[in-house]
């Protein structure tokens, strides 16, 4: 049977600026363009203290597929899920996918949610800004309580919750949108042993239904070894390795990290991280 | 699972981002509104609850603070330190209630002007569509400003004042008000992450022109360079017809402010249509600051 593809990413782009004031400068020369509906002859080139956050990203997600991104801090991954999620706007290259597809992604587990409510109210608050009416959250209610195991706590504060409370419920709400494409950004990084073992086992049932996928953001080696069926490795703003090879994937990334060492001192860090992480 | 993949030549661009027109521009904001109604039911519960519960005496502060302001004015009334001119109300009830359709304009404006500032980390972490806040702070607004005016309305009463069946015109005389204030505020919001020193200066300006509009004095006010400046200021005549119409019944100046609303309505189309192009990537530049 021929596997859906849900996301086609072709030839992205993004670039940043590095000072703050050249940041402020050319963000006054693209209000007035945007304002007066021009189009900017330097979109695709980089201007003075710019840098290309994203450089050419190119791949597809196929249905069933958890593809987990890894990269050292500022290789771009943040950055990429957040165009993809239309957060960032895409001016260079293209996403698609099929029409009408919901994407719901998860960056941070407080986002969003109000310290001086109750976890209940929060289920609303939140899940509205996932695009639910009260109608759809009120049925999934009774799952998200289930899911996130918080029984009577949910009518407590959520600024009284510990970080893995908030994990269980952001975590609950954001999967309860039933997403076609689940976008996690280190939004598992807390949180119980517990839950996030019966997140990992919940993700792989996931994308086993028919056109779901999931895009996991980590630079926990282990857990990116433990639920992803895939693994694209960032650097500088580019994916410089791409294997359903998840082991061999993440070697790569771990020795691309050391590069700059010599091949005594990678075997070294190599059984260092090895001890830890894998 | 494994298994031949999909041709994607043929699949859509999710985001398309063509330039529409005005009309289908202005279609798509009513459709986002209508679709995530429950959204802004839900930020406007926060928004009024949240301040609500970090205080002990909560929404009262909404009757204290222009009770304070109008003793303010009586205070310096009774010393002989203002000479307001002729008000045609009295005046600790002129200033009450041209202070409160004062605030109707600015409050909207420091509201909306702050919205991607004090938004800006849920912005880049959650997509949603932005008109949703501009609708919120617009209920929110309406809602901070309706339960005051009441108290003022009963103040205004017991200075003597008495309304007209012209008065219940009021409301809808506050538009253009509500109006010019999210304009600027919506440009404000914008330059307010890539040029800090306008949108401070606009703020600033906004100050200032409370005391070139005929807030505290009478527009006829006779001091040479201030009646000319009150004379071309357009919120002389959008607050004085509001106050004009809920005080006396008549029409304050009407050709000047039909003028006057109408370029209000035209900026107002036009700072939507430069925010919602402009928005997106402002906010990426969000996190450098």
């Amino acid at each position: 049977m021929e596997r859906k593809c849900l996301l086609s990413v072709r030839g992205l782009s993004k670039k940043f600026s590095k000072d703050i004031k050249y940041n402020m400068y050319y963000g006054i020369q693209d209000l007035l363009a945007d304002s007066l509906g021009r189009k900017r002859a330097d979109r695709e080139s980089l201007r003075k203290k710019e840098f290309w956050a994203l450089k050419d990203i190119t791949f597809d997600l196929h249905e069933g597929e958890i593809l987990g991104f890894v990269g050292a801090n500022g290789s771009g991954k943040t950055t990429l899920m957040r165009i993809i999620s239309d957060i960032y706007p895409n001016e260079i290259g293209n996403i698609c996918g099929p029409a009408q597809q919901k994407i719901t992604a998860i960056f941070a587990l407080r986002t969003g949610m109000q310290l001086l409510f109750t976890g209940r109210e929060n289920i609303y608050i939140r899940g509205a800004m996932y695009g639910m009416t009260k109608e759809q959250l009120d049925a999934k209610m009774d799952f998200i309580e289930e899911f996130s195991e918080l029984g009577d706590k949910l009518d407590r504060p959520f600024g009284n919750y510990s970080s893995g409370m908030r994990a269980r419920l952001s975590y609950s709400i954001a999967i309860a949108t039933d997403p076609d494409i689940f976008i996690i950004d280190e939004a598992l990084a807390v949180g119980d042993s517990i839950f996030k073992a019966k997140c990992y086992d919940h993700l792989k049932a996931y994308v086993k239904q028919p056109g779901k996928a999931v895009l996991f953001v980590s630079n926990n080696i282990r857990k990116v070894l433990m639920v992803a069926s895939r693994v694209a490795v960032m650097e500088s703003g580019q994916i410089v390795h791409d294997s359903t090879n998840v082991r061999e994937a993440l070697n790569f990334y771990i020795r691309n990290c050391l590069k700059h060492l010599d091949e005594d001192q990678i075997q070294l860090q190599l059984k260092k991280v090895q001890e830890y992480d894998l | 699972m494994s298994g031949p993949q999909q041709d994607v030549s043929s699949l859509p661009e999710l985001y398309p981002r063509q330039p529409g027109s005005w009309w289908a521009s202005w279609r798509l904001i009513i459709h986002n509104l209508r679709t995530h109604r429950f959204l802004i039911l839900q930020l406007v519960r926060v928004n009024i609850l949240t301040q609500f519960k970090r205080s002990f005496i909560g929404l009262s502060w909404l009757f204290i603070i222009p009770i304070f302001s109008v003793i303010i004015w009586i205070l310096l009334n009774g010393a002989g330190v203002v000479e307001p001119g002729d008000t045609g109300i009295p005046y600790p009830a002129y200033v009450l209630l041209s202070t409160s359709i004062w605030g109707f304009f600015s409050e909207i404006y420091k509201s909306t002007s702050t919205l991607i500032s004090n938004n800006g980390k849920m912005l880049i972490m959650t997509h949603f569509p932005h008109e949703v806040l501009i609708a919120e702070r617009i209920i929110v607004h309406l809602i901070r400003f309706s339960i005051p005016f009441a108290i003022n309305l009963l103040v205004l009463l017991y200075f003597g004042v008495s309304f007209s069946w012209i008065a219940l015109l009021f409301p809808l005389t506050l538009l253009p008000l509500l109006l010019i204030g999210t304009t600027l505020g919506l440009i404000s919001s914008l330059l307010r992450v890539v040029a800090v020193d306008i949108s401070n200066l606009m703020d600033e300006g906004i100050r200032l022109l409370m005391f070139l509009t005929p807030i505290v004095y009478a527009p006829k006010i006779q001091i040479g360079w201030l009646s000319e400046i009150v004379r071309y200021n357009p919120m002389t005549y959008l607050i004085g017809f509001s106050r004009d119409v809920l005080t006396q019944g008549i029409f304050f100046e009407w050709e000047n402010y039909a003028i006057c609303s109408l370029g209000v309505l035209l900026l107002f189309f036009l700072s939507v249509r430069i925010f919602r192009a402009a928005e997106p990537r402002i906010l990426e530049r969000l996190i450098n600051i």
